[in-house]
């Protein structure tokens, strides 16, 4: 059981439960009461329903609810149902008091006006990065935290790359070059998971941003050049064409059966491919263009609390303090290989845990998907994972695919 | 030797023909059910090796892992799938048989809209159907419930059901319910002691149907529970689905595991449904 | 329309109906109302629901606010003007004729097969149903296998075979992924096609074949002679049923392709649920939804018509 990690972190928790009780009190209003303004029990929702991952978020639900004194009542969906669920609980005013959901969905959500803002429950994003604060914002105010993040990197399998003679690529055209060089008999250069849906788009951002476009305007050139890149692997036979409707546990399973030389892909990978131990693997940044580290998406799922009554509300607060206290950030990491989302318990895991360094460079500087587009941004998803789809099927070359896509983002506000 | 007689020597001829027609069938089971096979074989393995370049073609050098997954965590979960079948079943017949006897036996006003209408609901999207029914029951405090999922398990089987065993009931020869009822058998008596006995392959076959539909339902056990407590199997198949790891020999252990009470219930059923869906429809 | 013949027996109507009559009528009226009242809570809520979402601009925000301004057909306008909208159709076309054809007609030869009696035919006959109980998340995944371009067995065996020298990108070419989700569906649906037609086909009295066979009539004029005209209801009911559950199909399309690539799988049914869920473009989806209804009509129209005349003859 994950319990037996609880001794160690136990005199670190206590003071923690002390914190969580006077960090909350301010927002629950009255009294010196402490925890006598907590609801008794509040309800949670996640989508952690995977075996290890489940049980470790179980064992720090048990947990908080020691330390809060608040009973937590837990309910874990496949992903694909959050938001559906979500919404069903909305429209009959039953959402659950807290939820961890994907953060591009946190401003959707918060728009409805059905979460409470953070800072009036005396939560702050002090010691977040920009980025992570960003994502967890909606119209100026915080409406989630997250106890660990994930970005995006290049995973390489050392031993193909040192039978072939070739480097980890640090630009794009090393990149190019070395996934065909990698690509003989059963084995690609890259895999990676471009298929029709968010998960697509977000495999495909760090090639957007790379060449320095931007989502507010998807038609440009420098979007125009992404997608080329892109499909100039595809066309080198470097990438199969099965990436189309891969998702990135797939493409993952590509790379451990050694059947992919590389593969891109986000930090909790570590946890399986180190299970899988088919494959001494290392991990650099995405390339960009201009030869830097491209900007990578940020990912991850923010806790956020729901409107109710004042104890529930304080209650949940509580319960999100200590989930997201530095302990939990690094068992979590620990757990299910996410980044610690406080710059400063991020640091400590990657000088703790080195083949995480590369994830937690790029977390720091991971943009928030939802930045420029607040919740506009699902439309233009959408229409930009339809036009990489296009391009790369053949059925449009990259410039009309964008403009189509520019077009319909357009027409559809 | 005596000369054999004609019945014998038709019998004697038969007998490699009806040999050739098993082995027609093996061939056609084999091609079709190869899927099945393909899902039994690959619940042995690891999931690098399901999509591995030279998948293997037999179990042998397999793992047991997946089982040994899919017993531990879905042992009750099986058992909350045969509650749930079992309960939409009752639910379905005590519904549907009285209206596919009034709909067959009966000049009911309107029975001609409520028929259209059992066509045209089946459309509704499965995704409307939970968010309104989840709205109906949690509100009357069913959430997390058997009853719940029940309730809305039978939406699936009530119109099918419906059909089948209307289309049977005007088959049943109306002299045998007159004469019933000249006994002095009221509507109800008729219809348990008389029409429902008759009427037994179809009632199998519609509750068999309902039993595989509620088996197989995800969406209403996804919608309607809260993941923890009460998880119908085919929920729990998902537990192992990840977006980020698939653990496919675990889905799959699950799967075949899941399929197993069904299989048995199928064969047992056979003869039963052999004897005819819609046998009724036929007499017109 | 049950309930209200069932609450309001007006003495005034009965000078003209006998007793008995009047009474039949209540019963059967009250045997019906369990079923009407079900079915108005459980599919009439949810469908006027629907309904109403389509005529408005139903966003995330209404969810929880209730507020969703009526913007009368304008959804179906934005629908019928997409340019994804004619191609979906088409599609959604050919993935329903082609399904129920193919399961139809397979369905029916293998029912025909297995009307005989031999060796083992019971047995193997229940085992051809084996691939319904299995999960569609898991049928569809295990075909996405088979099917897969660079290790799936199906790829391996043509080239093995010689048929192919490339391996053909069964679920991530234009070409050929709806043939890919339609294969797979007329798999799923093999088994309930042969179900319902075998049913029929046993209820056919084996007397009528023998007064054939002594005519001098062969297999396929017996069955063209007797077997299909009689098979007629049976075949109503399997088709009319078939195209309801063709349409709704989600899980299949979803799990093997999502749509894709490129569209080239999108039927309405996947369309309608990507508009509300991925876009949150509630009140289009429901439009999409809403049309799927409305084809699910005509074709429950024209089964009752063919039932009220089985009604009427029956009685």
């Amino acid at each position: 059981m994950n319990r037996t990690i609880v001794p160690v972190v136990v005199s670190a928790s206590v003071l923690a439960l002390a914190a969580c009780s006077t960090a909350a009190d301010p927002g629950a209003g009255e009294s010196s009461g402490g925890t006598t303004d907590l609801a008794a029990s509040i309800t949670q929702l996640d989508g952690y329903t995977d075996g290890t991952s489940a049980e470790a978020w179980q064992s720090m639900l048990d947990e908080c609810s020691d330390e809060t004194g608040v009973a937590i009542e837990r309910q874990s969906l496949p992903t694909s149902q959050m938001m559906p669920t979500i919404l069903r609980q909305a429209s009959s005013r039953s959402m659950a008091n807290l939820i961890f959901v994907d953060n591009p969905n946190v401003q959707q959500i918060a728009a409805t006006g059905a979460l409470a803002p953070l800072d009036s429950l005396g939560l702050s994003a002090d010691g977040y990065p920009d980025g992570i604060a960003a994502a967890g914002s909606y119209d100026g105010s915080l409406y989630g935290l997250a106890p660990g993040v994930n970005a995006l990197a290049l995973f390489y399998n050392k031993d193909i790359l040192a039978d072939a003679g070739v480097e980890p690529p640090t630009t794009w055209d090393e990149l190019r070059a070395a996934a065909a060089e990698l690509t003989t008999g059963n084995t690609y250069g890259l895999s990676m998971a471009l298929l029709p849906t968010e998960e697509g788009t977000w495999q495909f951002l760090p090639f957007f941003w790379g060449a320095g476009a931007e989502l507010t305007d998807v038609g440009s050139d420098e979007a125009v050049e992404a997608l080329t890149f892109v499909q100039g692997l595809f066309d080198d036979g470097s990438v199969s064409a099965s990436a189309l409707n891969w998702n990135q546990a797939e493409a993952g399973d590509q790379f451990t059966a050694g059947q992919a030389a590389m593969t891109i892909t986000g930090s909790w990978s570590v946890a399986n491919f180190d299970k899988a131990a088919s494959v001494d693997y290392g991990i650099v940044p995405i390339p960009a263009a201009d030869g830097s580290a491209a900007p990578v998406a940020l990912g991850g799922e923010v806790g956020v609390i729901s409107q109710a009554d004042d104890a529930e509300m304080a209650a949940a607060a509580a319960v999100l303090e200590c989930m997201t206290s530095p302990e939990h950030q690094t068992y979590w990491a620990e757990q299910h290989a996410y980044i610690p989302g406080q710059t400063a318990v991020a640091e400590e895991y990657g000088a703790a845990t080195p083949t995480m360094q590369a994830f937690v460079d790029a977390v720091a500087s991971a943009r928030p998907r939802t930045d420029d587009l607040g919740e506009a941004y699902p439309t233009t998803s959408t229409a930009l994972i339809e036009a990489v789809q296009n391009a790369l099927t053949g059925q449009l070359s990259p410039a009309d695919a964008l403009n189509a896509a520019a077009s319909s983002v357009s027409s559809g506000q | 030797m005596t000369e054999p007689r004609p019945a014998a020597a038709t019998r004697a001829r038969r007998v490699p023909r009806r040999l050739g027609s098993t082995l027609i069938a093996l061939v056609i089971l084999a091609v079709l059910l190869f899927p099945v096979y393909w899902m039994v074989n690959a619940s042995f393995f690891t999931s690098a090796q399901v999509l591995s370049v030279d998948p293997p073609l037999m179990p042998w050098s397999g793992t047991l892992d997946g089982y040994r997954q899919a017993l531990e965590s879905q042992g009750p979960n099986l058992l909350t799938s045969i509650a749930v079948a079992t309960g939409t079943v009752v639910l379905t017949l005590a519904i549907a048989i009285p209206a596919g006897y009034a709909l067959a036996r009966f000049r009911v006003p309107g029975a001609g809209i409520v028929l259209f209408a059992i066509m045209v609901v089946q459309m509704v999207p499965n995704i409307v159907l939970a968010n309104s029914l989840f709205d109906i029951l949690s509100s009357i405090g069913l959430f997390d419930t058997y009853v719940a999922l029940v309730l809305a398990d039978s939406t699936l089987a009530i119109p099918f059901a419906i059909i089948v065993l209307r289309a049977f009931m005007l088959g049943i020869p109306g002299e045998v319910i007159e004469s019933a009822q000249l006994d002095g058998a009221g509507y109800l008596r008729t219809l348990t002691r008389v029409v429902a006995p008759m009427s037994r392959n179809a009632i199998i076959t519609a509750g068999l149907f309902t039993f595989l539909f509620a088996w197989g339902d995800f969406l209403f056990g996804v919608t309607l529970t809260s993941g923890q407590g009460l998880v119908p199997v085919t929920v729990g198949i998902y537990q192992f689905i990840g977006t980020q790891v698939s653990e496919w020999n675990a889905i799959l252990a699950t799967a075949v595991l899941a399929s197993i009470p069904a299989a048995i219930l199928l064969v047992v059923a056979q003869r039963y449904i052999a004897a005819g869906v819609t046998g009724g429809a036929m007499k017109e | 329309m049950a309930v209200s013949a069932l609450s309001v027996p007006r003495p005034v109507a009965a000078p003209a109906l006998p007793l008995l009559e009047r009474r039949r009528r209540l019963a059967g009226a009250a045997f019906l109302a369990p079923a009407a009242l079900y079915m108005i809570v459980f599919f009439g809520y949810p469908m006027v629901h629907n309904l109403v979402m389509g005529s408005q601009d139903y966003s995330v925000s209404s969810f929880y606010t209730g507020d969703a301004p009526f913007v009368g057909f304008d959804n179906y306008a934005a629908i019928f003007s997409d340019p994804a909208f004619w191609p979906t159709l088409g599609r959604t076309a050919m993935f329903t004729v082609a399904s129920i054809v193919f399961q139809f007609v397979i369905g029916l030869a293998l029912a025909v097969f297995f009307v005989r009696r031999f060796p083992l035919s019971g047995v193997i006959r229940a085992l051809l149903l084996l691939p319904w109980l299995l999960p569609l998340v898991v049928s569809a995944s295990v075909w996405r296998w088979i099917f897969d371009q660079d290790n799936g067995i199906l790829n391996i065996a043509l080239r093995g075979a010689g048929v192919i020298d490339e391996p053909i990108g069964w679920l991530n070419t234009v070409a050929w992924s709806l043939v890919s989700v339609i294969i797979t569906n007329i798999w799923i649906g093999i088994p309930f096609n042969l179900v319902l037609l075998h049913g029929g086909l046993q209820a056919i009295p084996g007397s009528l074949y023998e007064a054939a066979a002594l005519d001098g009539a062969g297999p396929w004029r017996q069955f063209t002679h007797i077997s299909w005209p009689l098979l007629k209801p049976v075949t109503q009911v399997t088709l009319v049923l078939g195209l309801v559950y063709t349409l709704k199909v989600f899980d299949v399309i979803a799990v093997m392709t999502g749509g894709g690539p490129a569209s080239s799988s999108q039927t309405l049914t996947v369309w309608s649920y990507q508009l509300s869920f991925n876009e949150f473009l509630f009140g289009q989806g429901a439009a999409v939804g809403n049309l799927l209804i409305v084809i699910a009509l005509i074709a429950g129209l024209a089964y009752v018509r063919s039932a009220q005349q089985s009604l009427r003859s029956a009685s």
